[in-house]
């Protein structure tokens, strides 16, 4: 193990860096906020375990929700409106008018940088109808929006030659007498532990549900700059609201796209029976996903599932309409299920899509440390409060990644000198991970990653009550307890994602730490958080307010903060 | 279901390459990824490869299965081992491996940032602030390009590529027609004159095996074909390869055959021309090239100047891929191959 020391320690003093603004993150949140604090003249770099266009913003397919009026009367006043309702009240409404009113300038600028969105007949913009909206308001590029944007954020960023440390695992955020003053990251290609100073840093790594073993996202998104902010000692809001998906492929956990629901498909139970009639006459399979979730749950757990999944019946569409329309979906279940929908449903279960809760943000993507920053999914400014509106997140992507770039550009201006890291900053990051590398004997990660998936969907996922809950702390205590032991079966320095992915396990349990605690306390029912047997209701009274979580000294304390309301009073939520 | 396979791992020390049999037990409809997956979690914790959204979206985990390129995450292993086949796994080509099936991509990345891949608009944004106002047809002559996820797997397969390490290649050449034929793009002649170029455009062999690998469907070659004719059509038409492939239209147009010792000739200008006379006996006296006369010709023209009037008839919009396809199919009678036997059942 000398060796290994040795060039870990002594082997890569020459690749220091410092920047005025690093934004750690390369999905478009991440690559917004540095092209914007570009162009107010701050030197930025990005830092990313992933080459930019691999960031799962990749995945989005929708579209992007901004009041365009093209199709349609619509005003930022509805679109606020509609986000106020759809987050359950618990969005903050100041954020909410702000963000619906520099939507469409955004929308206008990324046309001009290039995004091929669909147009109506006249070339304007198209834009279709999404859940929880009033009117045609999302903004497409057919069903590959999330590309599209990804790419175009790519090519400004090369547009600008801004740097991108590619392949870099940040881990740490360095904490000093001036707040922020770095990070400490993991070089993937050539091994090393790299010291990157900066006077302001932006979090955009994206969300957290790989903390659940069947989700939509992608294997990267294991809640690193949550983490990071957590053991920087920010706090951590709403974390209790997660939102389920529910036409999640088994077992892969792939999305299915709404629209095959739209379309007509059924969703039928064991017996055959489509069982959303007792969750929804009206609308059955086109109620909004939480309602369709718990629906799909409670069939689950009343045991009227096959092997655990709900079928998704599309074969009355027959040949030509599946293969015209939904040959996408049709090529994802022979793909990954080994079925041809046109002859057998498919099996779907809810499945954890996107993380409501964040970072606690300003609109700026201020926190609660003056030069760390946070935007995207890992951020909670609150936007989506309790439930999110499908369109608004690539939207956030843009409008507060913007924003927390020109305010990390101006916090790092603004400083006198340049930005640096002492020596012991980087010598403790290698401590680290040399103890690491050198442990022999130990857990794989597996077996600790699978029971974390597993346990939190069984007693954190869709439905929530007191006692799983409790036991689910017990349980992610064990977790810990063992994760201390991790063993890292690659000893080498060139491309060792055994050990990132080691380190990745870590942020995952100490997230979902938080998240079950912030559960167990908001003894109501709001959004995505659910607990009809101890809870039913939503408690305006006690529970208009917005969980903090944070690490002090070894302990997790639990805090509130008042939703900020403008004009739209709490009333019940109803479609 | 019981899988078996190899693995070319590669030591980044000593730069040794070495196959690695790996045997394990995965569930039927798993695919390649969540295979490399097993083995990384259960058995080798030290194989390297990249993957991230195991649905094809974000183009990381591209290798050569049995020396075709693919991503793991949309090919079923069961097709891979069916009939007992033992599949090798290996890193893409065409770039260097830096361990196991992981890759340097920066000399794709470079190419890519040489054909400066974001658009150029020059014009001022429209009067009112808003979108600029784009007839939806337009637009679709650059949506396959669109597409590209940047997994690597059509700089995988390039033959030319192999042969000629500094060519742009498809992957860059792709996403330089997504610029060039926006028609929000201002600066479309100079893309085109620097593409026109060595190394550029016209250093494309037609092999095809870019647009029959790519896993979403970008057609690389097409977009190349697409650059080519925009070439033409803003009079680009001076450059060797350009001369080349004029020649190749005219003398199919005039004889229906192509006559390869003018072809040198048109090309590469009389006074090189002179100097490849040497080769050109040689491969006369080989059978390799026809004598220049009597002139090759065709006893029938009329198929290849039908193809000719076809392909022009399509104007400008054909040469950006909008009707092409189509109009051609719909214009020409297929002779269908026969269908291959079904393969027999497997037993997984």
């Amino acid at each position: 193990m000398g060796s290994l020391r040795g060039a870990i320690v002594y082997g890569l003093e020459d690749v220091e860096s410092s920047h005025d603004v690093l934004v750690i993150g390369a999905g478009c949140a991440g690559m917004r906020a540095a092209i914007e604090a570009y162009d107010a003249g701050a030197d930025v770099a990005l830092v990313s375990k992933l080459h930019p266009t691999r960031s799962h913003s990749g995945a989005a397919r929708g579209g992007i929700n901004a009041a365009l009026g093209n199709a349609g009367a619509d005003s930022p006043e509805q679109h606020a409106a509609d986000t106020v309702k759809g987050s359950d009240y618990l969005g903050d409404q100041d954020a909410i008018e702000l963000f619906c009113a520099e939507a469409p300038a955004d929308i206008y600028q990324l046309e001009r940088w290039g995004a091929l969105f669909d147009r109506d007949a006249e070339g304007r913009l198209a834009q279709r109808a999404f859940g929880g909206a009033g009117t045609p308001r999302t903004v497409h590029a057919a069903d590959v929006t999330g590309h599209v944007l990804l790419q175009v954020m790519y090519e400004q960023l090369l547009a600008r030659g801004i740097y991108v440390y590619e392949e870099y695992f940040a881990w740490r955020l360095v904490l000093g007498d001036e707040g922020c003053e770095g990070v400490l990251a993991w070089d993937l290609a050539r091994g090393g532990v790299r010291a990157l100073a900066a006077k302001a840093v932006i979090l955009a790594t994206g969300g957290s549900g790989r903390v659940y073993h069947g989700s939509t996202n992608a294997h990267a998104c294991t809640a690193d700059g949550m983490a990071m902010a957590l053991r920087a000692g920010l706090p951590l809001e709403d974390l209790e609201f997660v939102q389920f998906h529910p036409t999640t492929l088994f077992p892969s956990g792939l999305l299915v796209t709404e629209a095959v629901r739209g379309e007509g498909g059924y969703l039928l139970n064991s017996s055959g029976a489509r069982f959303m009639r007792h969750y929804a006459p009206e609308a059955m399979e086109l109620a909004s996903r939480d309602v369709v979730s718990r629906g799909e749950q409670t069939e689950i757990d009343e045991g009227r599932s096959v092997e655990g999944s709900l079928l998704l019946d599309m074969r009355h569409f027959g040949r030509e309409k599946m293969l015209e329309r939904f040959h996408g979906t049709r090529d994802l279940a022979l793909t990954y299920a080994g079925i041809d929908p046109l002859e057998r449903p498919i099996p779907v279960r809810p499945g954890a899509h996107y993380h409501m809760g964040g970072v606690a943000t300003n609109v700026d993507g201020r926190t609660e440390i003056a030069n760390v920053f946070a935007a995207g999914e890992v951020a909670c400014v609150s936007l989506h409060g309790a439930n999110r509106l499908g369109g608004n997140s690539l939207m956030e992507t843009i409008v507060f990644g913007r924003r927390a770039g020109r305010a990390a550009a101006e916090e790092a201006l603004g400083k006198s000198g340049g930005a640096e890291l002492g020596p012991s900053a980087r010598s403790g990051g290698e401590r680290e991970i040399v103890k690491l590398l050198e442990r022999r004997e130990g857990e794989r990660p597996r077996s600790i990653r699978d029971e974390l998936g597993a346990s939190m969907h069984e007693n954190f996922g869709v439905f929530r009550e007191e006692g799983k809950m409790r036991r689910q702390l017990e349980l992610l205590e064990d977790l810990r307890e063992r994760y201390q032991q991790v063993l890292v079966e690659d000893k080498g320095e060139v491309w060792n994602s055994d050990l990132t992915q080691a380190l990745e396990l870590g942020f995952q349990l100490d997230l979902a730490v938080c998240m079950v605690s912030a559960g167990l306390e908001r003894r109501e029912s709001r959004g995505a958080h659910s607990r009809p047997e101890d809870y039913p209701e939503r408690d305006d009274q006690n529970f208009l307010k917005h969980s903090l979580v944070r690490w002090s000294n070894d302990w997790l304390d639990l805090s509130w903060k008042p939703v900020t309301i403008t004009r739209w009073q709490p009333r019940r939520r109803a479609y | 279901m019981q899988i078996r396979l190899q693995v070319e791992r590669s030591d980044p020390a000593s730069g040794e390459t070495r196959l690695q049999l790996y045997e394990l037990e995965l569930r039927r409809e798993a695919t390649l990824l969540d295979c490399l997956e097993q083995i990384k979690d259960e058995l080798d914790g030290t194989l390297a490869f990249r993957r991230s959204c195991r649905e094809g979206i974000c183009g990381s985990c591209a290798v050569r299965i049995d020396g075709r390129t693919a991503l793991a995450c949309r090919t079923p292993v069961a097709e891979l081992v069916a009939g007992g086949r033992l599949p090798t796994i290996a890193p893409i080509g065409n770039l260097p491996v830096v361990r196991d099936l992981v890759v340097e991509m920066e000399p794709m990345w470079q190419k890519m940032r040489a054909v400066e891949p974001f658009l150029r608009p020059t014009s001022e944004p429209s009067g009112d602030g808003r979108e600029t106002v784009v007839p939806p047809a337009r637009l679709e002559a650059v949506r396959k390009e669109a597409l590209c996820i940047n997994c690597g797997a059509c700089v995988s397969e390039c033959d030319a590529m192999s042969v000629s390490p500094e060519f742009l290649g498809p992957h860059a050449l792709a996403k330089a027609w997504r610029f060039v034929g926006d028609p929000r793009e201002e600066e479309t002649r100079p893309r085109l004159k620097g593409l026109s170029g060595e190394h550029g455009i016209w250093e494309c062999t037609r092999c095809y095996l870019c647009n029959e690998r790519c896993p979403k469907g970008v057609d690389p070659r097409d977009a190349i074909a697409k650059l080519g004719a925009e070439a033409f059509a803003v009079g680009l038409v001076r450059d060797r390869g350009a001369r080349h492939a004029k020649w190749f239209v005219t003398s199919a147009r005039t004889t229906g055959w192509l006559r390869e010792s003018e072809l040198v000739v048109k090309t590469l200008g009389i006074a090189v021309s002179v100097t490849k006379i040497p080769l050109a006996l040689r491969l006369f006296r080989r059978g390799k090239a026809p004598l220049p006369l009597p002139r090759h010709k065709a006893s029938e023209l009329q198929p290849a100047r039908e193809l000719r009037r076809i392909v022009a008839g399509q104007d400008r919009r054909g040469a950006q891929g909008i009707v092409q396809g189509e109009r051609v199919l719909e214009s020409i009678e297929l002779v269908r191959a026969p269908e291959r036997p079904a393969p027999e059942a497997e037993d997984f």
